[in-house]
């Protein structure tokens, strides 16, 4: 039988996902991106420095990333590096972001497919927020409304958490969580002018000048995030972790993962997170050289040789609507706006578990390896069940947990009243890379410009391009369809277990098409 | 809730109205009349993603003064929103034909633009977004466009795409479908705007009052650069000529006087900073020509502003 998913919600865009399911058990899966701007090509003839505030708009949950990549592709054509305010701002303005992303996730997006809402029901203390929602849902209930309890409810039916004290807990810090996200956006924009999208990111810097206020409100800021996020959010992600062990070793990906190096130190110059590709659990370090893109599956005309590498080969062109039906009917035909990015020719998963196993194996954070021999101790765990659907929501605790330290370092040093960018003309006809991490994974952004300084060429490769490929022209399938594939279903009208699978893996359609 | 932690949780929610400037049109007294009123008339919101980026959604959350559990539990019903709704795939398709077959009240928010020249570019449950707007549409109160794709074009509508995306109220003229429409641009949108529309159809029963724009003349009667920090400095003709000095950007790319938005009076994220207090142009997120062919540049350069070339778009 099969299984689609369409819509898939609380993820950011349009997912659609089907499943071939014999026996209750998955044996073939096809992930569809859904949606398709075409950014990369309407770049071509806008100045270079636009790239900046338009690609970071290909997503409104990282745009950060977007921002960071646009400005060190530049930064990278220019042959420059921003002055060490300019670095420390945008590692305070993106790591605040980082720590927004990782609450949206786990408790906006992830959390009441674990945590049972109706558990509120049930509430018996006197916390002012959970009284009311206590009585808007028995209310609903009790009114029959049309669709009661909606955003919460309907939904699937399944194994939710039985413990009330972890259910109410969570719901609590589930509300108290959109204020604290609310305070990180606040962190970004004191540096960043604004979050969602953050404007002054820019190739040189950051074009803030810092004052002693915006030091202190940011470190006040970060002061009750961090409360939040070690008094909360990491306890929660280890008590879902703990109520489901067997998701270890569910949503297995191929296990080959790929990392950009993240969050530089502007006085020693390296990467807190080293970057690099394991595969088959050997770890080595990163090759830019190896990425290709395949279009066999994609919504695009097929070119003669399906695959290339950024910025070389031509722009590809949209199916149209005709041959967009044509494909759709055909047995093995196109069925993705997302294209198929492959490392050495394999697709690779990409983030807070890459970061967190590359930068295990090049042992150059001991903070890191240290929390990770921690939670493998504590959970009965090792390095290996990591690309996981509960190894992914850990991965994003202990990077949680490693940002906070950073930034604690990095807005003490910000030098005040001393602007952090300087100006550097856009040069002609040069090429540049940029690359990072936004939280849920490798980012790349190309650029080539023009004889007069134009964008001549862009190219994006995007974290959920990676994860939620289609198939490749040898017909490798993507990470996420490999997560699913091998899944027991246990109530197929329900298919509670794919949902938490694909989620886990935080899937950003729109950045990933484009 | 007893009738004294009652009024107590009303007065918070006047205070976060006087803040997000709701208190014009609505007496302390007269909320408390309001909230009185039957659970019926609170209004059920669908939210639809088009070719967005859900930065409007994400902004949303980051709604200051009144928590947004309390906009889903006491001031309206979020029966959709592809961010917050457990409910999921088939179920979601369900729920939206549905509502569009019955006749209870709903507002329609759209955000993101509509693919129409590649409807095959935007699909929610194998049917193109365009489907489901005009659905939705005809039967809605009224009609929000958030954000400034489903309002003025925006990124998806830029020069050099090839999807034929447009605005709601566009497609919607289009279609001639007659549903009131409220537009209010600017990437992302201001949760406080929305907050304040909605509030403002909750308990005056009609949108705020509209520019020709259908804008909200409250939050877009002027231009970015006649509310500026740097406005005297304009006239005086004291220009920036480099980032970091003090004085007027319009020498370096601002696009505050062709961006209609009130984000130099109330700043981003609940007045924590605004785009050119942080030393960078206005890069006129909420204006009919973004994104510009040049955004920001260096000191006389002739490429900006006011010539035409270097426009993509009439306005």
């Amino acid at each position: 039988m099969k299984i689609t998913v369409d819509p898939l919600t609380r993820i950011e865009g349009h997912l659609k996902f089907t499943t071939e399911v014999k026996e209750n058990i998955v044996v073939d899966a096809h992930c569809s991106g859904e949606m398709f701007r075409g950014i990369e090509k309407a770049l071509i003839g806008h100045d270079a420095r636009v790239a900046q505030q338009v690609t970071q708009r290909v997503c409104g949950v990282c745009p950060y990333g977007h921002a960071e990549a646009a400005s060190y592709a530049l930064e990278d054509a220019m042959g420059i590096q921003p002055n060490r305010n300019g670095i420390l701002l945008k590692n305070l303005a993106v790591g605040a972001y980082h720590l927004q992303d990782y609450l949206l996730h786990f408790y906006t997006l992830c959390a009441l497919d674990y945590i049972d809402i109706t558990a509120i029901l049930n509430y018996k203390g006197k916390v002012e927020s959970l009284v009311a929602l206590k009585s808007w849902v028995s209310s609903e209930l009790k009114n029959n409304s049309v669709y009661p309890a909606a955003p919460f409810l309907p939904r699937y039916s399944g194994d939710y958490i039985n413990d009330q004290d972890i259910n109410i807990g969570a719901i609590a810090h589930y509300l108290e969580s959109i204020e604290i996200m609310a305070k990180l956006h606040k962190m970004v924009a004191i540096f960043g002018a604004k979050a969602p999208h953050p404007v002054t990111i820019e190739a040189g810097g950051v074009t803030v000048t810092p004052s002693v206020q915006d030091i202190a409100l940011f470190s006040s800021y970060l002061q009750s995030a961090e409360s939040f996020i070690r008094n909360k959010f990491i306890p929660d992600v280890v008590a879902v972790a703990s109520a489901y062990p067997s998701y270890f070793s569910e949503g297995v990906s191929q296990g080959n993962l790929l990392s950009y190096p993240y969050y530089k130190d502007p006085d020693t110059n390296k990467f807190a997170f080293a970057g690099g590709a394991s595969i088959n659990g050997q770890y080595q370090s990163l090759d830019t050289k190896k990425i290709q893109e395949h279009h066999k599956y994609s919504y695009y005309s097929n070119l003669p040789d399906s695959s290339h590498s950024p910025l070389d080969g031509p722009i590809l062109t949209p199916l149209n609507e005709q041959e967009f039906e044509t494909e759709k009917n055909k047995k093995d035909g196109k069925y993705s706006w997302t294209r198929a990015p492959r490392y050495s020719g394999l697709p690779m998963e990409v983030g807070p578990v890459a970061r967190i196993v590359n930068g295990y194996a090049a042992g150059n954070n001991p903070q890191l390896n240290k929390r990770v021999d921690q939670y493998n101790k504590q959970l009965g765990i090792t390095i290996d069940n990591y690309h996981s659907v509960m190894g992914r929501h850990l991965s994003r605790a202990i990077n949680a947990d490693l940002l906070l330290q950073l930034l604690n370092r990095d807005i003490a040093r910000v030098e005040p009243n001393q602007l952090a960018f300087e100006e550097h003309a856009v040069p002609k006809n040069r090429r540049g890379i940029g690359l990072t991490e936004a939280t849920r994974g490798a980012l790349g952004h190309w650029i080539e410009t023009d004889n007069k300084g134009y964008i001549k060429r862009y190219e994006m490769i995007v974290p959920t391009t990676w994860n939620i490929s289609p198939r490749d022209r040898q017909g490798q399938l993507g990470p996420a369809e490999q997560m699913l594939v091998g899944t027991k279903i246990a109530d197929p009208n329900n298919p509670l277990e794919l949902a938490r699978i694909i989620r886990s893996s935080d899937p950003c359609m729109a950045c990933s098409v484009h | 809730m007893t009738n004294m932690s009652r009024r107590v949780f009303l007065k918070k929610i006047y205070h976060a109205m006087v803040v997000c400037g709701a208190a014009q049109f609505i007496s302390f007294s007269e909320l408390l009349k309001a909230a009185d009123k039957k659970d019926d008339n609170k209004p059920y919101i669908i939210w639809l993603h088009g070719t967005s980026c859900s930065g409007c959604s994400t902004s949303f959350l980051d709604l200051e003064g009144i928590p947004v559990v309390d906009i889903i539990t006491k001031f309206s019903r979020i029966m959709f929103h592809p961010d917050l709704s457990l409910a999921t795939g088939n179920t979601v398709i369900e729920m939206m034909n549905h509502i569009s077959a019955s006749n209870i009240p709903y507002i329609l928010v759209v955000e993101g633009g509509i693919p129409v020249e590649l409807p095959h570019a935007c699909l929610i449950g194998d049917k193109p977004f365009k489907y489901w707007v005009s659905k939705l549409a005809s039967g809605a109160s009224a009609c929000v466009g958030a954000g400034t794709c489903a309002t003025l074009g925006g990124i998806p509508a830029m020069h050099g795409t090839d999807t034929g995306s447009v605005t709601l109220q566009a497609y919607l003229e289009s279609q001639q479908i007659k549903s009131p429409v409220i537009n209010i641009p600017s990437c992302p949108m201001r949760p406080e705007h929305l907050a304040y529309t909605l509030l403002h159809i909750v308990y005056q029963g009609t949108p705020p009052k509209l520019d020709k724009k259908n804008r909200p003349i409250k939050f877009f009667g002027s231009t970015v650069h006649e509310r500026c920090v740097y406005y005297a400095d304009y006239q005086e003709d004291r220009f920036a000529t480099r980032i970091g000095e003090s004085g007027c950007l319009l020498k370096l790319g601002c696009q505050g006087p062709v961006t209609r938005n009130d984000c130099l009076i109330n700043g981003h994220n609940g007045n924590t900073n605004t785009c050119i207090r942080a030393g960078h142009p206005c890069i006129g997120c909420a204006s009919e020509h973004f994104p510009r062919r040049i955004m920001l540049h260096s000191y006389n350069d002739k490429r900006a502003m006011t010539n035409k070339k270097y426009q993509w778009r009439e306005s």
